[in-house]
């Protein structure tokens, strides 16, 4: 059934270069620092030399190989995304259902929570947690960002679910006796599939950009290698005024190429699945 | 009927009461977060200064001093509590440790101006350029300026700010030499009204200005494609072209109407705009609201964490209130009663 419901997409081109682009990424994140077996933590070079045939990116202030920096970079800040994006998913989806089906006190109460939480801007309250820990792993910064992006979701997915629930189908269930899991499982949730698959795309971008803003910051996580933390290194270091380009620029290059990639594969599907998109 | 006589005035309440609660919660948690994460280093700082009192009050320094007394060791948590929310309404927000003796609200006010200067004409610029680009691609859909415009706004919306201000200081700083790389305005000027001071400033003030402009106005130009089509599609617009109006004057119609949303989601998006011009200002040490958070993130001044949020939080919801207050000037669906 997945695969049929997947299938439309791969006739769209938009989708295509989403997808080969992000793939790419993903498997340049899981096998890179496998092929490429330099240690990113290591002196491996001259200080801060340009990119040449031994370090095709150069090297940092302490003559550490950038190249290994940034494949082992791409997998930790895929890794949080995705985390992160699990977790936003979860929140989320219960808190968006139990408020349209429940209705009454349970809706109040769950929207009123939700949108204090929008109302404070994320980033905000992940840089308000994170500065009072002292150590901090790499999941504990992917379990703030996903704590506290999931508001617009939730707020989506009830809206939705509250028209599907008046449909005659949902009435004949509720009719037949179906437990509130049972109607949940099994008449709503396919109804947002689609718009959740695409909500959980956005969330990975949210996560992998909002690690490079707590790390620039000062916040990232306190052991191993982010995008985020490459580019804070070359903020302290000055690589900027010191025209250090091989430093700072592919940590970018490839925070924007994974994000904007998953935004073409959200937005394409928007098109493939939305009839009021799909051209005449 | 549930209309009353003054919609306007009961949505507007309602969005009062909404925020003040929400403050309330927002300064609550500030409040109640250092005290209650586990291993925090404030409460080891703490923890280890309150030995010492015991066994050797003089070896103290005067901050810690002030730290101890402001963060009110030893006094339940309630009475803590009572005094920071008695002593913020007063404007006191404690004293800096890293700036001793200064007070936290005497290093925030200066800098607020600067954070505002740039953020605001910032937003505003990215909004409008990002809603006429979106339209455009809407009326000219399916062309190449559409396909141009809306992929090109893909990938400029997931363009850190920071990161653009990043590229531009090394384009326009450092290998043209056109563009100051750093700070609000030059080293050893003093901040006075005078042209050569505005002049110098301004010519600071157009990297990180555009850094923000560009990076924020390719997600307003996709939203107002979809919502543009989206409209375009509806009974009243499918109706006018049917009668027979002009092209033109339908799109007008719509446009009008496809940026209500976009007002709502000025109010939304402002809070991650603040976040992306700290961030920038970190990277251009313009001497605003972020880069005095990052000194006091780097140099663990807790008390000066806790003001400058304290006050970003109050900020964002004030914008976010004037915001609505201009939505509901504008739908006249509010202004009626007629929401819901």
């Amino acid at each position: 059934m997945l695969f049929k419901m997947f299938k439309p997409l791969f006739k769209n081109k938009k989708f295509i270069i989403g997808f080969s682009i992000f793939a790419f990424f993903v498997i340049l994140g899981l096998l890179g620092p496998v092929f490429y077996k330099v240690n990113p933590t290591e002196m491996a070079g001259m200080f801060e030399s340009p990119p040449s045939r031994e370090h095709p990116l150069g090297t940092d202030t302490y003559g550490r190989d950038i190249l290994a920096q940034l494949l082992h970079g791409v997998r930790t800040s895929l890794y949080i995304g995705f985390l992160a994006a699990i977790i936003s998913l979860i929140i989320g989806t219960i808190v968006g259902t139990f408020a349209a089906v429940k209705r009454g006190i349970v809706d109040e109460v769950l929207m009123a929570f939700t949108n204090i939480i929008l109302t404070t801007p994320f980033i905000l309250i992940a840089i308000l947690i994170a500065s009072y820990l002292r150590v901090r792993s790499i999941e504990m910064v992917a379990l703030i960002l996903g704590l506290f992006q999931w508001p617009w979701f939730a707020r989506a997915i009830r809206a939705q679910l509250m028209s599907v629930i008046s449909r005659e189908y949902v009435y004949l269930s509720i009719m037949a006796g179906y437990s509130d899991l049972k109607l949940i499982v099994e008449d709503l949730i396919p109804t947002i599939a689609t718009y959740a698959f695409m909500s959980f795309v956005l969330f990975i971008n949210g996560g992998i950009m909002g690690e490079a803003s707590l790390s620039l910051i000062g916040l990232g996580p306190t052991q191993g290698i982010s995008l985020g933390i490459m580019l804070q290194w070359a903020v302290l270091m000055e690589a900027v005024r010191r025209g250090l380009w091989w430093w700072f620029v592919p940590p970018g290059i490839a925070i924007v190429a994974i994000t904007s990639s998953l935004l073409i594969i959200s937005t394409a599907m928007d098109e493939v699945f939305n009839p009021r998109l799909r051209e005449e | 009927m549930g209309r009353t006589s003054r919609p306007l005035l009961k949505y507007l309440l309602r969005k009062i009461l909404f925020l003040i609660v929400t403050y309330v919660i927002a300064t609550t948690i500030v409040f109640i977060l250092p005290r209650a994460i586990p291993g925090n280093p404030l409460a080891q700082i703490l923890a280890r200064l309150s030995q010492l009192s015991i066994s050797n009050p003089e070896a103290i320094s005067a901050a810690n001093r002030t730290l101890m007394e402001e963060f009110g060791l030893g006094k339940p948590w309630y009475i803590q509590y009572v005094d920071f929310v008695s002593k913020a309404l007063r404007g006191d927000l404690g004293t800096s440790i890293s700036f001793y003796p200064r007070k936290v609200i005497d290093l925030i006010i200066p800098v607020i101006p600067w954070t505002l200067i740039l953020l605001l004409p910032a937003t505003i610029t990215a909004w409008i350029l990002g809603n006429t680009l979106g339209a455009i691609a809407a009326y000219k859909r399916n062309t190449w300026i559409d396909k141009g415009i809306l992929t090109s706004s893909l990938i400029i919306s997931q363009i850190p700010y920071y990161w653009l201000g990043m590229i531009l200081i090394f384009f326009f700083g450092v290998k043209l030499e056109i563009l100051p790389v750093q700070g609000a305005y030059s080293q050893g000027t003093i901040p006075s009204w005078n042209l050569n001071f505005f002049i110098d400033a301004l010519k600071h003030y157009i990297l990180p200005f555009s850094s923000i402009v560009i990076s924020a106005m390719g997600g307003w130009a996709i939203g107002t494609r979809l919502l543009v089509i989206y409209e375009l599609g509806s009974d009243y617009a499918l109706f006018s072209e049917y009668l027979g109006m002009s092209d033109k004057k339908v799109f007008r119609y719509v446009f009008r109407n496809s940026l209500l949303p976009q007002v709502t989601g000025l109010a939304l998006s402002l809070g991650s705009a603040l976040g992306g011009a700290l961030i920038t200002e970190i990277v251009f040490n313009y001497p605003g609201t972020g880069y005095l958070l990052f000194r006091a993130l780097t140099s663990l001044d807790y008390p000066l964490i806790q003001g400058i949020f304290v006050i970003l939080i109050a900020s964002i919801y004030i914008a976010n209130f004037l915001v609505d207050f201009m939505y509901a000037l504008i739908d006249p669906r509010i202004r009626l009663g007629q929401e819901d």
